[in-house]
Parts: structure tokens; sequence; C-alpha cells
């Protein structure tokens, strides 16, 4: 990553996303773990998600509206439906996958909790599902004389 | 302004052949025209953007789709076999290497001699044997892994890079191929490895995320054209971005003197002149190049006195062989982005007259997509069952086709969004064509019933302009060929095409490391001519 990196011109503009947000955003990264039981430990992956987080609103200013947003609606949602169920409401709600997201709910799930997921799975979700590897896991090199970062088809086989 | 040597285009042949330039003479006065902009790469928020949205950060630069009813379009197709040029190509910095797979096979030693051994088409004016150090050469350039003791072509030197092991995903197939008699190997790909010499370029870190890679492990021209810029101490090394070349100018009829650009920043038609021009600027804008640049020199354009220049268009038919198996207790699901396992046993000289073909078992088969089912509310207890459920598995391909003079691409008189002139392609498929799938598809129909899956259907087929090739073919004979078999535009003594144009026929495989291998040695020759060998 030796390049200066991308950055919309608004984005430098915009104040920091408070402490409450975040927290917000770090329970709804959590509770995907919690939901699809992918991810017995999150915690290593904090500081990740907040990079992505700001990755992502400098590269589209709006993401931060987006998340302040998000936060906002589980407030709600967390009101209406308690804390498990305001996440199970939200990651299975048929009518927030609809786009495009015209809704408080849409919006949190479309914009927010289903980059989360895909984020989620590419920082080791996936491997709850029988995978060593991943696209968007950072696997390793292919080191001769070691195992390959990947499942590989027995020696034996080779043709 | 004048230079020694201009390069139009700046992809892979422009950045391997101003490699091979300046590793003899670094103080070389070369000017790069490049007509695309610049796109960043290797940068964490776009990387991330493509992980989860699958964006890609150039696909602006890419043809519009051809004009529908209610969709203005650009570009034409004429033929009876459309062409799509969308997707084929990135018209930017670096060219098409920075969307392409890295698939780097040779061509085989037969593929040469195709009009020898079949009647097609035309023989190469070289052999296996004149290009086959510029290969080695090339898999270290662009940085191959591969399998070193592959016997599928012959080499003297081994690769730079182990070949990737075949994943598990690979089990099926390989299996299948087994047990029918089908052979198969590694696919040879660009991807640089560890290496225990100084390198600027990372190694794969199979992150999978090939189209975009974060740490540039995959070759892609901008890369190492930045690298030579910034690191390479190339003072006459001169690249130029939005500048769309108009028209090559002649001296006289033998005498290339440079061309006019257009300067897309400042809105001005630029004059360069040059002592010689190689124009790389991919099969479609090379050709439309020379068809442009008419004069009373050239008054078909350059090269054209026999109507060859723009016939004889090929492409590479790109199929889809789609099944389904009963289970998935492996849970196999996709690992990689790129794929490990290819059987080259029907791109063989007893296959050549009808159409060789290859055969890939691509990284998405069985085809699992946890984050659509995740994204859909699936449930756990659900998504475990559709990961050992019933999969869908695929097998991929392309297969050889012969140039025909009818085939051919022109020039419109109308701008494209980026500002360049748009393409007329006039294709039609050959009538032998159909039958060759039907036979083709015997033969996976095999594969499938040994892999226990059944087959659906026909396949689909992608006649897109990725590999276009042809349009300027090498040959010692002026009236079959419009470039020589050093690529030089017969009878000028200081025009070169550097491009898979020049190529007589394409074999069954991708072109670029072809390409790749043919400016390298395009470059000794300019080398030699110059007194620096």
């Amino acid at each position: 990553m030796y390049q200066t990196p991308a950055k919309h011109p608004l984005s430098a503009e915009l104040p920091a996303l408070d402490d409450a947000t975040y927290a917000a955003m770090w329970a709804l990264f959590c509770h995907i773990g919690q939901y699809w039981q992918n991810m017995p430990d999150p915690e290593p992956f904090r500081s990740q998600l907040y990079s992505f987080m700001l990755n992502r609103i400098n590269l589209r200013p709006v993401y931060r509206d987006y998340y302040l947003f998000a936060a906002a609606t589980l407030r709600g949602l967390i009101e209406q439906h308690g804390e498990d169920g305001a996440y199970a409401f939200l990651f299975t709600d048929t009518d927030a996958n609809k786009a495009p997201p015209e809704t408080a709910l849409a919006v949190t799930r479309q914009k927010v909790a289903n980059e989360f997921m895909a984020l989620q799975l590419s920082l080791g979700g996936f491997k709850a599902f029988g995978a060593v590897n991943y696209c968007g896991f950072i696997g390793g090199a292919n080191i001769p004389g070691q195992a390959a970062p990947y499942r590989t088809l027995e020696a034996d086989h080779e043709g | 302004m004048k230079v020694e040597t201009l390069i139009i285009g700046s992809g892979v042949a422009a950045a391997a052949l101003a490699q091979r330039l300046l590793a003899k003479n670094p103080n070389a006065s070369i000017l790069m025209l490049e007509a695309g902009r610049k796109v960043k790469m290797q940068d964490a928020a776009i990387w991330q953007d493509y992980v989860v949205s699958g964006k890609l950060p150039y696909t602006q630069y890419y043809d519009l789709p051809y004009p529908e009813r209610d969709q203005p379009g650009e570009n034409l197709s004429a033929g009876t076999t459309a062409v799509p040029l969308d997707g084929s190509r990135a018209l930017t910095y670096g060219g098409s290497t920075i969307h392409w797979g890295g698939w780097s096979f040779r061509l085989k030693p037969e593929d040469f001699a195709l009009r020898t051994n079949t009647g097609h088409s035309l023989d190469w004016p070289i052999s296996y044997t004149d290009l086959e150090p510029y290969y080695s050469q090339a898999e270290h350039y662009i940085g191959v892994s591969g399998d070193s003791n592959d016997p599928t072509v012959p080499r003297h030197c081994d690769y730079p890079f182990p070949a990737f092991p075949y994943t598990l995903e690979d089990q099926p197939a390989a299996e299948a191929m087994a047990a029918l008699g089908m052979a198969y190997s590694h696919l040879p790909i660009a991807r640089h490895g560890i290496t225990d010499t100084t390198s600027r370029h990372a190694p794969c870190q199979t992150t999978g995320t090939c189209k975009y890679c974060p740490f540039g492990a995959r070759y892609s021209a901008n890369n190492f054209l930045d690298d030579m810029q910034n690191w390479g101490n190339f003072p006459g090394l001169q690249i130029r971005l939005n500048s769309i070349v108009q028209e090559i100018s002649m001296r006289s009829r033998q005498q290339a003197g440079g061309v006019v650009y257009l300067d897309r920043e400042t809105g001005q038609q630029v004059m360069v002149e040059a002592d010689r021009i190689i124009v790389a600027a991919g099969t479609l804008e090379s050709t439309k190049l020379l068809l442009r640049s008419r004069s009373d020199h050239w008054q078909q354009g350059i090269g054209n006195d026999h109507d060859l220049v723009g016939r004889n268009i090929v492409t590479h038919p790109y199929f889809i062989f789609s099944g389904s198996a009963p289970g998935n207790p492996l849970k196999l699901q996709p690992e990689m982005n790129f794929p490990t396992l290819c059987s080259r046993h029907f791109d063989s000289p007893a296959e050549q007259a009808k159409g060789k073909f290859i055969l890939i078992n691509p990284p998405g088969s069985p085809s699992v997509n946890l984050l659509s089912k995740m994204q859909a509310g699936v449930s756990r207890l659900d998504m475990d069952r559709y990961v050992t459920g019933p999969r869908q598995i695929q097998l991929h391909g392309m297969v050889e086709i012969f140039s025909e003079p009818q085939n051919r691409i022109a020039n419109i008189d109308k701008l494209n969004h980026l500002g360049m002139q748009e393409t007329l392609v006039d294709f039609g498929q050959a009538a032998g064509f159909d039958p060759r799938m039907q036979e083709i598809q015997g033969h996976v129909q095999r594969l499938f019933e040994a892999m226990g899956a059944t087959m659906n259907a026909k396949p689909t087929i992608s006649w897109r302009a990725d590999h276009a090739a042809c349009t300027l073919r090498m040959s010692d004979d002026e009236s079959e060929g419009v470039t020589d078999r050093h690529m030089r535009v017969h009878g000028v003594d200081n025009l070169y095409v550097c491009s898979n144009a020049t190529f007589p026929s394409t074999g069954a495989v991708n072109p670029t490391l072809t390409l790749a291998a043919l400016a390298l040695r395009l470059g000794d020759h300019l080398n030699h001519a110059t007194g620096q060998p």
C-alpha cells in the first residue's frame, strides 16, 4: 500500500464519528458472528472494523451518515424487539433487502449490515463453513516446502 | 518535440518493450502516449470496496455495450455474430493488464505452422524454437508461477516461481480427467511468488481479489511502469496520459515521421516527431490507427495496399458448461480467485484442423456463495445444509477459431465516451463452429458423468473480444501479412506494431505471454538495429 490513499475531497471536512456510533457498529459486527455462530471471538478484528468504516467514509463521505443513521435505527429496533430480537429482525427481514433502500431499516441492512457481513466473512467468518481460504481473506503466500494457504488436492492425485 | 522511440499504448507490450530498450540504454529517449487515465492501485479503501461490493475502479474505462433500442451505447456490431467489446479491454494506463486473469500459456510448436498442418489461416514466420528463449524471459518478466516439469511445451528454463498446488476444488475434475485418460496440468499464472532476489513486487497472498490485487502481486503493466518512472533512473522515459493518437504522419512512403495526438487535458492537437514508432495500443486501436492514417503515400491507410489491415480478426469463444452434482460432502467452495487446473489434452496436433481447445476447472466451481446466503438472512442450519447439499459445477474453456478475411474491424466516424474513435466489428462465426462445439460438448459430457454430475443443457458461449487478434498479421509475404517477422509494417522502415494484432493465429490459449515474449524480442531487435545488442 505504498501509494497515497484514495480519499474523497469532502471526507477531510467531516467531523469524526462519535464513540457511541463506533460502539453501535461494533455491536452490530459482533452480533453477525453471534447470529451465524461463525466468529466466537471478534475482538481481534475491532480495529479492522474501525479502519474499514474510515475507509468507507474516505471513499464515499455519505457513509458517515449511513453509520449515524444505522446507529439510530438500531437503537429503535432494540427498544422495540430487545437486543437479540433486534439484530435477528435486521438480518432476516426480507423487505429490508429490497433495492433501492427506501426505509431506515433497508439503509441499515443494505449499506451497513450487509457490508459488515462481507467484511466479517473475509476476516475469517468463512472458516466455520469448512474452508481454509476465502476471496478477500489474506491467506498467505505459496511458500515452497510449506503447506499451501488453502485446501489442496492430495499429492497422490496429481497428474 | 522529438524523441527517438515513440510507443503508443502502455500495456504489457509497451511496458516490456520499454523495459528491454532501457535495460540496454538507460538514457534512451522514449515517449509513451496513453489515451487513458490512471487508476489508483493497491489502495486499501478501493480494495475493501471491491471486497464488500464487487465494484472495480476501472470499469468506467470499459467500452459501453453496443447500442440497443433504449440504450445509446457505442461501437457497432455489423456481423451475424456479436463480438462484445464492453468488458473485453480496459482503456487506461496499463491497458488490459489492469484487469486480466494472468493466465500465462505458451503456444505449442504446432501452432506456428497452422497453414502447413491444416490449410487454415497462416503460418507464423517464426517458429516456436525462435520464440522459446523469449517465452522464458517473458515468464520471468511478468512473474509466472508454473510447473517447470510440465511436459506440455518444451522449455529450456524453469518458471521463476513454483506452481500453485491444485485446490481441493480441483479434485472432482482431476479424478474424472485421470479416469478418462485426459491429461491435466497446473495452470501457469502471472502471480509473483517468494524470491530470494531483490524485487519490488510482493508475492501473491492468495487473497482472492485478483481483479484488484492489494499487493500488486499479479502483473499489471501500470505497476511496472510506475516502478520504472519512480525507481528506474531513466531520464529519457516519459509517459503522457490522456493522449489520444489521431494519426501517424509520414515523411515519405517508407518513413514515418511522428504522430498527432489530442491532449485531452488541454484540448490541443500536439505533433510529436520520432525516429521510430511502435504501435502497441491493442488489436483494435492499433489496427484502427493504421487505417485512419491516410496520406498520399498510403491512400488506404498505412500498410493497407493489399486491403488486409483490419481483416481476419479472431477472438476466443469462451464456453461455460454447467451441471449439477448430488452433494458436497467435502464442503468444496471457492478458496482462490484463479484456477489452478487446466487441461491442454485437446490442444494437440490431432485436434488442430478442427480447432484446438483447452479446459479449465474454474475457481468458482462449485458455486458456494456464503455471503449471498447471509445477506439473504438464511439461518446457520440452512447454510450448513446449503454448503454440503447439491452443488452446481462448471467447466470452462476456449477454442481456437480461424481467420477469415470477411471478418474485420474498422473505424466509425464517431467518438466514444472516452473521446476515442468508435469501432465497427463485422464478424460471423464459421459454419463449422456449432458442430465443433457439439464435439466439445461430448467430451465435457463424459467428464461430467465421471464426476457424477448432470450437464445442464447447452453451454453459454461468449465471443467477447478479450483475445482479439490477427488483424495485422505477420508474414514474410506482404500480400498475406501487414507486418514482417519483426512486426515492422511492410513498406515502412521505422514503424512497428507490437500487439496481438500481429499474430498469424492464436492457438487455443490466452495471448498475453506470447505478446510479452514478442515485445522482448522486438526490444532486442531494435537494440541490435541501433548498435546496442
